[in-house]
């Protein structure tokens, strides 16, 4: 796996706390404000397996969902209706 | 959507903000639409309806605030409101699939995914978005909301209207969900899904 080659074999194998870690990687993954978030990820990705497979994982379905399920056009009427609809109101 | 007046915004005001604040989020707006709706007319309406709605309740939002936000609210409830009671085919989603889900406590955090990294980057458009269009309104909800749009756990809660705690763990199952549907792709493709692939 990616990024997996450097100190994977230092990593243990089983997270001591599941629950708790994959909630706060998702948070931080998430952009929400975890105090010392980089610390955190940093030290976490470096010494439990479990959380690093997590934490990529997620990453990377994070990534192609923002890549490929947001290309949408607006249909080129939409924003000239809505402005008629406005003036109608006023 | 408060219905507090908080001022009264001159005519000039009103059309700042609305062309400054909330045109700019028209993308997103139709693509939550569409994404809610399945379809590109239904889609417009639910997106022409917000906009309407938004400018006829201006006062009560609060310039600089997040407008992004406040009207991803309008939209969630105008299509809780209007469009699925007028829908013929009103909610035809796996509700079991969201009962059985809504009705465990404990969010099961211990449950890993054997998909690999390797095969979600591989994996076309078409796919990732029929595995996003196939959850339930609910989970499908929160990761447009997380994932496509990027809005915090607390903006979430404020559009849904549920607490934080609800946002974290809908989420996590949304995404275990969504992993499960990948994870069937990756096989059919061909993928070696298990640890030592």
């Amino acid at each position: 796996m990616e990024n997996s080659l450097e100190g994977s074999g230092e990593r243990k194998l089983q997270c001591s706390d599941v629950s708790k870690c994959f909630q706060l990687l998702e948070s931080i993954l998430d952009g929400n404000n975890v105090p010392d978030s980089q610390e955190i990820l940093k030290s976490k990705l470096a010494k439990c397996q479990p959380c690093f497979e997590h934490f990529h994982l997620e990453q990377a379905i994070k990534e192609v969902l923002r890549n490929k399920c947001t290309k949408h056009e607006v249909p080129s009427e939409l924003v000239a209706n809505i402005r008629q609809k406005i003036e109608e109101i006023k | 959507m408060s219905e507090v007046q908080r001022k009264k915004y001159t005519e000039q005001e009103k059309n700042k903000i609305f062309d400054g604040e909330f045109m700019p989020h028209i993308d997103s707006m139709y693509n939550f639409g569409y994404r809610l709706t399945f379809d590109e007319d239904d889609a417009k309406d639910l997106v022409q309806d917000t906009y309407l709605k938004a400018y006829r309740f201006i006062n009560s939002f609060e310039q600089g605030t997040n407008a992004k936000a406040w009207l991803f609210r309008i939209l969630k409830n105008s299509f809780i409101n209007d469009y699925r009671k007028k829908s013929k085919q009103p909610s035809k989603v796996d509700y079991q699939e969201v009962e059985t889900y809504y009705n465990s406590d404990d969010v099961d955090y211990s449950m890993t995914s054997d998909l690999r990294v390797d095969s979600v980057k591989d994996m076309l458009g078409d796919e990732i978005s029929n595995a996003l269009n196939s959850l339930a309104v609910d989970f499908r909800t929160v990761i447009i909301l997380c994932d496509l749009e990027g809005f915090t756990y607390e903006e979430m809660a404020k559009i849904l209207d549920i607490p934080i705690g609800t946002v974290r763990s809908r989420l996590h199952r949304a995404r275990n969900l969504l992993k499960e549907k990948l994870r069937s792709y990756a096989q059919n493709m061909g993928y070696n899904t298990d640890e030592e692939g």
